[in-house]
């Protein structure tokens, strides 16, 4: 075949180059009697068919860098809550997550770093959206599932992308999101199983991707004019579906 | 010297007070005086002369003057009592001395009939004259001589009245002394019949003698109780008295009896005289039902008995005793000829007589009232049915009586019940699932904020997924236990209870899946089908009003049936919001008035009236305003209407100008 090839290239006055598995094939079938501890001796380096193996990498390698820092910045309003809830906050970070966290003062931000004792590498983007679920308006004990359970989201969206509002109607709106008391959010939490914070024109959704699904469809019909007791009964069959699934 | 003057001069003024007792009919302040002055030369002298045996009271001598009787009583008192103790001890010493002969003591206990009033009296007073001056052994003696005297007096008395009988009587009393002093008493023969309690030789010589007796005259109508007290007085003033007084609750036989071996005891007890009467009276007893003169003899013997006194015995209280004491008490009222014996028929026939007689009295009187059927308040004495025992019927459930112990034992119930936990919880009722709507899972809305956060309720969540697992499996044996017993307790139920309910039937629950019934029911399918386990209806619920029909489709009833029921739905809504609406006006006022009709129309007068609103008149032309076409074509007819006028207003103004113009005369 080489032969061949070989003869067909000089005929037409093409230069025939030889693919570099043929002639590493021709050179070990030359050198084949002398060559077997040569083939051995090649294998270490890159071969055909022949995965290169490495030894699991340390932890401390993956770190890139030394430390890394996650800055959540405060606003005004949520100045008071986070003094009061400090230790609440600070306790589960440094001992669970095994993270260092500051309230830098002047730049007014949460600063959350790595230190030598962080195991988890994924523990410092949880206690970033921890901190950022606190600041947001959730309650300390509802932000605390996002450390402890993998599979939670946060939300955020405004009534105005659902639908163009203004004035009174944008008020009237967010008055069906809330219900009289803050019956309505009340419910659609409960039965969805999810936390919702309403901020004037925001919405914040905390809860598992169906879930937040769930709440956000319920929330966007109040938006859009159905009355309560309409997206009652359907997030009440809605949830029931859900959970006759499983 | 001055001591037997005194005495002397004592004894004089006694004696002359006592000489003419009808004086102390009244009351004698002077001799009263005289005696107590006399009471104190006697204290004084006693006191005087001293003691080596005996002490008395610290007083030297007696204070009368401006002292009250009761005190100069108890000055003597506090002497006496000193004394009086020393003297009854040492009289019981001296009465159980062997040497010391008292030899009338027991015939005086007996002879107690015939002491006559009089002498009683004297002695009375020289006693307690006597006592004060008295108060030694020596004077004891005296005192015991003096008593002895009268005492054989009286004894000679008797003896004079009693003479053919009194030798017996004398015998019997020796006798009997003799079987007191000593201790072999047995002069009397001994019988088969003989024990512990009865003697028959005794018996016999009793009732020879009881007959010897009934024969003899009967003396006067002496009441013989009186003698028996004035008798213990005596003794007891002479201090012959030594044993001391037992209160009830001591009493033994041998207060009673004497013992029954007819041992010698000292009759020293004489308190019991009394009772001693009593049993004497009933001593008979038993000798009355063998003899046929058993009457005479029982009712002498009563009499007799009295007078004199034997040896204790163990007697006998039959119900016949009463019986005998009335026809006692009728035979010695009716003075009967003595002379005359009577035969036993008769004597018979006189106490039914006796007894007759007495029962139709008592009938003829009038009842008591126990037995006058309804009797008021009025009619009978006072707090009288606290002393009878009644018995009336409850018509309510007596409340129960509280008293300590059903307080202890009602304590006693809730500790234990507390121990065992075993609560009186109210239990919550249940409504009972009647439909298989109702076990679908259906999710409950709750419209407050829920009170587990968020992470709470994942956790919540994780442990059910989890735990399901290690659910522990229930024994096939214990599910049959619990049936069986379920099933036994309903029967028992129904058998026991007045009120009883039958559970509702536990409709049993089986969750179906809606797999293909492929998989289910067959593991080797005769024909393969994929047809799923639940129809569609249980899937998805049928509209009750049955298929949905589009316009076109429906029927000139469907129709109507449909108007019907909005036109329900409509009143309904109504009613629900008027209901609403008074009520909201009845709790809130302001709010109500707000959205009432009559505030409304309220209203719109007010801005009528000020001019900010003006109504719309009915000027017939609603039919045209119906369709939008004639609206806008009356629309453009009233803004032409509006221009036209407005242009004649010009027109009218450019009128004016044009006349005033002509005026200028230009």
């Amino acid at each position: 075949m080489e032969t061949e090839t070989e003869a067909a290239a000089a005929e037409s006055g093409f230069r025939s180059v030889s693919s570099k598995r043929s002639r590493r094939k021709r050179r070990a079938g030359g050198g084949e009697e002398a060559a077997a501890a040569a083939m051995d001796t090649d294998a270490a380096g890159p071969r055909p068919g022949k995965r290169p193996s490495f030894p699991p990498v340390a932890a401390e390698a993956l770190r890139v860098g030394n430390e890394e820092i996650r800055k959540v910045p405060v606003p005004a309003n949520r100045y008071t809550p986070l003094k009061e809830n400090w230790m609440k906050i600070f306790t589960p970070i440094v001992e669970h997550l095994q993270l260092q966290i500051r309230f830098n003062l002047k730049t007014r931000n949460v600063e959350i770093k790595t230190c030598q004792e962080t195991k988890d590498i994924s523990a410092l983007t949880k206690a970033a959206d921890f901190v950022k679920a606190f600041i947001l308006g959730f309650q300390v004990e509802d932000a605390l599932a996002l450390i402890r359970l993998d599979d939670l989201f946060l939300e955020s969206f405004e009534v105005t992308d659902v639908k163009p509002l203004k004035g009174d109607h944008l008020s009237r709106a967010i008055g069906r999101i809330a219900g009289k008391g803050g019956k309505t959010k009340f419910t659609i939490e409960n039965v969805t199983r999810t936390r919702i914070v309403l901020a004037d024109a925001k919405i914040h959704i905390l809860g598992s991707f169906q879930n937040i699904k769930m709440a956000r469809t319920a929330i966007c019909n109040l938006i859009l004019g159905s009355p309560p007791s309409k997206v009652y009964g359907n997030i009440r069959a809605v949830a029931s579906r859900a959970a006759e699934r499983f | 010297m001055a001591a037997v003057g005194g005495l002397e001069r004592c004894l004089r003024v006694a004696g002359a007070a006592a000489a003419r007792p009808e004086r102390f009919l009244s009351v004698q302040d002077g001799l009263a005086a005289d005696f107590k002055a006399l009471t104190k030369i006697l204290y004084d002298l006693s006191k005087a002369r001293g003691s080596n045996v005996v002490r008395g009271s610290p007083l030297k001598e007696l204070v009368i003057e401006s002292f009250d009787e009761e005190q100069i009583w108890q000055q003597l008192e506090l002497q006496n009592n000193a004394v009086l103790d020393f003297f009854k001890k040492s009289i019981v010493r001296d009465a159980n001395d062997e040497d010391l002969c008292l030899l009338s003591d027991p015939e005086d206990d007996s002879s107690n009939a015939e002491a006559s009033s009089d002498k009683e009296l004297e002695e009375d007073i020289m006693e307690t004259e006597t006592e004060q001056k008295n108060v030694y052994t020596k004077d004891k003696t005296k005192a015991k001589e003096k008593q002895s005297k009268p005492r054989e007096s009286k004894m000679q008395k008797y003896s004079d009245d009693d003479s053919d009988v009194d030798f017996d009587i004398e015998e019997l009393e020796q006798q009997t002394e003799i079987a007191k002093k000593t201790t072999s008493k047995k002069l009397q023969k001994k019988s088969i019949v003989d024990d512990k309690f009865f003697k028959l030789a005794e018996m016999e010589a009793f009732l020879e003698d009881v007959e010897k007796e009934d024969r003899g005259e009967e003396e006067e109508g002496i009441n013989y109780f009186e003698d028996i007290l004035s008798d213990d007085e005596e003794e007891e003033s002479e201090d012959s008295k030594v044993k001391p007084i037992k209160s009830s609750r001591d009493l033994t036989y041998k207060d009673f009896f004497d013992p029954v071996d007819d041992n010698d005891e000292l009759v020293a007890n004489t308190v019991e005289d009394g009772q001693e009467e009593e049993t004497d009276s009933v001593t008979e007893e038993e000798n009355e039902e063998s003899m046929s003169e058993a009457d005479e003899i029982t009712e002498i013997m009563t009499e007799n008995m009295r007078s004199k006194e034997a040896s204790k015995k163990v007697t006998f209280s039959l119900p016949d005793d009463s019986e005998i004491e009335d026809s006692i008490d009728m035979q010695s009222e009716k003075s009967i000829d003595p002379i005359e014996i009577k035969s036993s028929f008769e004597k018979r026939q006189e106490k039914m007589n006796a007894k007759i007689r007495s029962l139709e009295e008592e009938l003829l009187e009038e009842k008591p009232w126990q037995l006058k059927g309804e009797v008021s308040g009025q009619k009978r004495p006072e707090n009288s049915l606290l002393e009878e025992t009644l018995l009336f019927d409850h018509a309510v459930r007596m409340a129960p009586v509280i008293t300590e112990e059903t307080t202890l034992q009602l304590e006693d119930i809730i500790k234990q019940r507390i121990l065992d936990q075993a609560w009186d919880d109210v239990v919550p009722k249940e409504k009972p699932k009647e439909e298989a709507f109702e076990y679908k899972k259906r999710i409950t809305l709750d419209h407050e904020k829920s009170k587990l956060s968020l992470a709470e309720i994942y956790e919540q969540e994780y442990l059910k997924l989890h735990q399901q697992k290690t659910e522990e499996e229930e024994n096939p044996e214990h599910k049959e236990i619990q049936e069986m017993m379920d099933s036994l307790f309903l029967k028992l139920d129904a058998l026991c209870n007045f009120h009883f309910t039958p559970k509702p039937p536990v409709p049993e629950v089986k969750i179906v899946s809606n797999l293909p019934a492929v998989s289910m029911e067959e593991v080797a399918p005769v024909a393969v089908s994929d047809a799923a386990l639940l129809a569609p209806e249980e899937i998805k619920e049928k509209n009750k009003a049955g298929d949905v029909k589009a316009d076109a489709e429906k029927t000139p009833t469907d129709k109507k049936r449909e108007r019907r029921k909005k036109k329900l739905r409509k009143r309904m809504k109504l009613r629900e919001k008027e209901r609403r609406q008074k009520l909201l006006e009845k709790m809130k006022p302001e709010q109500g008035t707000k959205l009432s009709k009559k505030a409304a129309a309220a209203k719109l007068k007010k801005l009528t009236k000020e001019g900010k609103a003006s109504l719309l008149k009915d000027e017939g032309k609603d039919k045209v305003l119906k369709s939008s076409q004639a609206f806008f074509s009356q629309l453009q007819d009233q803004v032409k209407m509006q221009i036209k006028d407005a242009n004649k207003l010009k027109k009218k103004q450019k009128k004016q100008r044009e006349v005033s113009v002509h005026k200028l005369k230009l």
